[in-house]
């Protein structure tokens, strides 16, 4: 979907167009941000619009066989602005150098997929209204709990109108509704000794559905409560269940990075064909899901992309490039340009050169079943609910941490919770070494959207666990 | 290039638009750049920091604060923003003024950079960072290595209707050297960062010695042994200690999360938690810190907290509603990411205070466990009390003796039982402050730095 916005990209380009040496190419973008704030069950704050528009200006130069690519990205949007912006991104370009003889930027030519729905069109036509209504309705499910409550969140919406053009004649333009969702829910009271119990949500996605708030609060608030009698778990290797929203905080970085041309370039992606998961591990490069936060016809330099195989039966088919790190390797860019940055959680894609990675990720579903029957087949092991955060780290394709609250698995049932210990490894490792991939035993059949990631969940056997007692 | 205070007549006028329709309106305006370098053996990506710039507007309506924000100083825009705030707030003016003590202060600080960043060329940049990648893949088995060079300049004024007026250039330089080390498709790297206040004079503390060491340790970890799991004795070194005491006990002493009833610390202000030997600061005039201000973005003065002085819980970090609430004074804590973020309660150098130990006391005392080095993140959990450290190696303490090496460990444990655990913490020749970035929760990240010594306690680990 693209609106008749203000169409940054396309007004910076109009000042460079015939004065400025191709390749050149612009992202623009214009932001409103609305938020609301919330401490326990009141709202605390109203912020927005917050209102950002810039954009990013990239060269590429030829010299000596290689590339200078030159970067500057400003809200400066006046004329000496513009000016000033292609002074620097001329002058880094002087100095940079890439791999790679030459690049192509994507032309108009090239043909996008169908429409992707990228907007809540509720929040995009009335955003405070929407969260104002989102926040009300979320706070009253808790009338009549008692004693378990909402202590801390914000709802932050995110309404972006981007546009790429380029030396090569490319307009292109994407709306996109991004939300990111942050609430804490507390358990007290009770027998004396017990303390509080907080689950804690966060989350990032393309819409703010109101379907199904109240099962969801139900499920925070057992989350909540189970916390305050939560035991240690033992440690050892143990047969442990990842669901998805567990898995969306570690595969996107570790692969997006791992199987690019970056990595590639770094000799760090395993070749084409490398055994690096079970025959479970089936995973797509998925710009098409509904609402995924990397969902849209068109990669972030412009290049068409659509839904591909990057891991097949545990073995690598092939990478993912963007124009540049394809043109190091005489290959065309597989659409899989980024600019999403890390840390960058508010949203602001135009200050961000381009980088391979993933778009959204798409697990393929297995013969497992629904969650029960997962468990029910595990018989003895962990449910992992909750991790404090899993810090992937895609260079080494390491992830882990505390675990915030999971379950036991007793007789093929969820038996008592348990809190505090860590559960990590390795997402993937060289030839040979464990790693979560190769340990995947069985794939659920009921897959579910987690930011940008889809998947059922998961078993993996074994999981190194630390806990209670020493090995 | 024209200075934020040329824009200040524009600043004035949006203020006072909203002067008559609220008893307190505030303006933090903002404008940031910087510059940046990447390098290592396949790329060389040298380019500038976004030039950023904005306004956000804050007005109290009686019951809570309403902000808008635009990324221009442009005065159709600034009134088009303080015009957006008006219309939520309400027809009649509240007389009621919000909580706290507003700060009146008017002074302007800039950082004083030997080498300010900008008269540094990109060529110097290059040959500073080639030199390193020299140094790094020096090493047999380094083939490779990742320098980034990083450095910002934030500019913001302040204005509020009581009559501040606080502007600060706060100069930040920084650098990192990861040596990647690769033998049969693993992957292994040790890392160091330096970060403060101040131009490139800050990056003559990476040397020649402290590169070609953590090149060694890099290559080392590829012979790394599988880590224990499991309950033990834990040594934690200067990086890892500070991140214990931001993660772990800062956030819970950020005051609105007490009035939220969402600190575990709460009831204990007051108590002995700790050890004699264990004093916690944070200290937003820490000469040069990574997360040193000048002034916070409710316009009061940085300033030291000693949080917990020998053992004791004494004080919390505030912002001017919190202070109020508690009957404290606002400590210069209260920190927005930038134009666009909220205001909260936040950090900013957070350290674990030199003891008397030695490093060799502590090794002899933990005969056996574990040595966390090389930290590399942590995640708080302001009400539950537990806490989460990642390192990227570690050394088993065996005998009291350093021997085999493990890569990329987690700590996990309940903060009041690790702070009561504590054994020792190492003197004045130990501390290293760190370059950190700091979330409220997930999001609204911000330099804070970090600082101790080595640290001597009980943990649970593993890997991760």
């Amino acid at each position: 979907m693209t609106s008749a916005g203000p169409q940054t990209a396309f007004r910076v380009a109009d000042v460079l167009r015939g004065r400025l040496e191709a390749p050149w190419e612009v992202y623009g973008e214009h932001l409103r941000r609305f938020e609301i704030h919330l401490s326990g069950d009141r709202i605390e704050m109203i912020r927005g619009p917050l209102e950002m528009e810039g954009y990013g200006l990239r060269l590429l130069r030829r010299k000596e066989g290689t590339l200078g690519i030159g970067f500057s990205a400003t809200s400066e949007l006046s004329t000496p602005g513009i000016a000033r912006t292609v002074e620097v991104a001329e002058a880094t370009a002087s100095h940079a150098r890439f791999p790679a003889p030459k690049a192509e930027l994507p032309s108009s030519d090239a043909a996008t997929t169908g429409d992707i729905e990228t907007v809540d069109a509720r929040l995009w036509n009335e955003p405070f209204e929407t969260l104002e209504s989102y926040a009300h309705q979320l706070l009253s499910q808790f009338d009549g709990r008692g004693t378990v409550v909402p202590s801390f969140g914000s709802i932050k919406a995110t309404l972006s109108q981007s546009t790429i053009s380029n030396s090569q004649g490319l307009e292109r333009g994407l709306d996109r509704t991004t939300v990111e969702f942050e609430f804490a829910v507390k358990a007290s009271g009770g027998p004396e000794g017990a303390p509080p119990g907080e689950y804690w949500v966060v989350r990032r996605q393309g819409s703010l559905p109101t379907d199904g708030i109240a099962s969801e609060v139900d499920h925070w608030c057992r989350q909540a409560e189970a916390i305050r009698r939560a035991g240690t778990p033992a440690s050892g290797p143990q047969k442990v269940i990842f669901p998805p929203h567990v898995l969306a905080d570690v595969l996107p970085a570790i692969l997006g990075f791992r199987l690019s041309g970056a990595a590639r370039l770094r000799k760090l992606m395993p070749e084409p064909g490398a055994e690096i998961g079970s025959e479970k591990v089936t995973i797509w490069d998925d710009p098409t899901l509904p609402f995924g936060i990397g969902s849209g016809a068109f990669d972030d330099e412009g290049s068409p992309h659509s839904r591909r195989a990057i891991l097949e039966r545990g073995r690598v088919v092939s990478g993912l490039y963007d124009a540049l790190h394809g043109a190091a390797f005489d290959l065309p860019s597989t659409g899989n340009a980024s600019r999403e940055g890390t840390f960058t959680s508010e949203s602001i894609r135009f200050a961000h050169s381009p980088q391979p990675g993933t778009s959204n990720l798409s697990w393929e579903p297995g013969d497992g079943g629904t969650d029960e029957e997962l468990i029910e087949a595990v018989g003895e092991g962990i449910w992992l609910e909750q991790l404090g955060y899993a810090f992937p780290d895609a260079f080494s394709g390491a992830f882990g941490g505390e675990i915030r609250v999971g379950y036991r698995i007793e007789h093929g049932k969820l038996g008592e919770p348990i809190r505090g210990g860590i559960i990590g490894g390795l997402l993937f490792g060289g030839p040979g070494e464990p790693s979560l991939l190769r340990s995947v035993t069985s794939t659920g059949s009921r897959p579910r959207t987690e930011g940008s990631l889809r998947a059922p969940s998961v078993v993996v056997d074994p999981m190194a666990v630390a806990g209670g007692t020493g090995t | 290039m024209a200075l934020l205070t040329d824009h200040e007549d524009h600043f004035e006028k949006a203020l006072r638009r909203l002067e008559a329709f609220s008893s307190f309106a505030e303006l933090m305006a903002e404008r940031s750049s910087g510059g940046r370098l990447r390098f290592d053996s396949s790329a060389v990506s040298p380019g500038p920091a976004p030039r950023l710039g904005g306004v956000v507007l804050r007005a109290w309506d009686g019951q809570r604060w309403v902000e808008a924000a635009v990324a221009s100083f442009e005065p159709t825009a600034l009134a088009a923003t303080a015009q957006q705030v008006i219309h939520r707030l309400p027809a009649r003016t509240s007389a009621t003024p919000p909580p706290g003590e507003a700060a009146t202060g008017r002074a302007e600080r800039v950082v004083d950079a030997k080498r300010p960043p900008s008269s540094e060329t990109v060529e110097d940049r290059i040959a500073l960072a080639k030199e390193w990648f020299g140094w790094a893949t020096s090493v047999p088995g380094i083939h490779n290595a990742i320098i980034s060079l990083f450095d910002t300049e934030d500019e913001r004024l302040y204005l509020s209707t009581a009559g501040a007026r606080q502007y600060q250039r706060l100069v930040r330089t920084g650098a990192s050297v990861v040596p990647i080390a690769l033998e049969n498709g693993r992957v292994e790297y040790d890392y160091m960062a330096e970060g403060r206040l101040g131009g490139y004079e800050v990056l003559d503390r990476i040397t020649e010695d402290r590169v070609l060491e953590v090149a060694r340790e890099s290559q080392e970890l590829l012979k790394a042994e599988a880590a224990p799991t499991g309950s033990m004795t834990v040594l934690m070194d200067p990086s890892t200690s500070g991140t214990f005491a931001h993660e772990s006990f800062g956030h819970g002493t950020e005051a609105d999360q007490l009035l939220r009833d969402r600190s575990y610390l709460k009831p204990l202000l007051g108590q002995v938690l700790g050890p004699e030997c264990l004093t916690l600061v944070d200290d937003g005039s820490w000469p040069d810190g990574w997360g040193t201000i000048f002034f916070d973005d409710e316009g009061h003065p940085a300033q030291r907290t000693v949080m917990v002085d020998h053992g004791r819980f004494v004080e919390v970090l505030h912002d001017r509603e919190s202070a109020a609430a508690m009957g404290r004074t606002a400590r210069g804590n209260t920190r927005r990411a930038d134009f666009m973020g909220r205001p909260f309660v936040r950090m900013t150098n957070t350290m674990v205070e030199p003891s008397d130990w030695t490093f060799a006391e502590l090794l002899e005392e933990a005969k056996e466990g574990v040595l966390l080095q090389s930290c590399t993140s942590g995640i708080e959990d302001p009400l539950g009390g537990q806490m989460q450290i990642k390192v990227k190696k570690a050394r088993s303490i065996e005998n009291g003796q350093i021997t085999k090496r493990y890569s990329s460990m987690g700590l996990s444990g309940r903060v009041l039982d690790v702070l009561r655990a504590i054994k020792g913490v190492s003197g004045p020749e130990d501390f290293a402050m760190s370059p950190g970035s700091c979330g409220k929760g997930h999001s609204d990240i911000l330099p804070a730095g970090t600082g101790g010594t080595y640290l001597l306690t009980e943990a649970v680990v593993g890997p991760a």
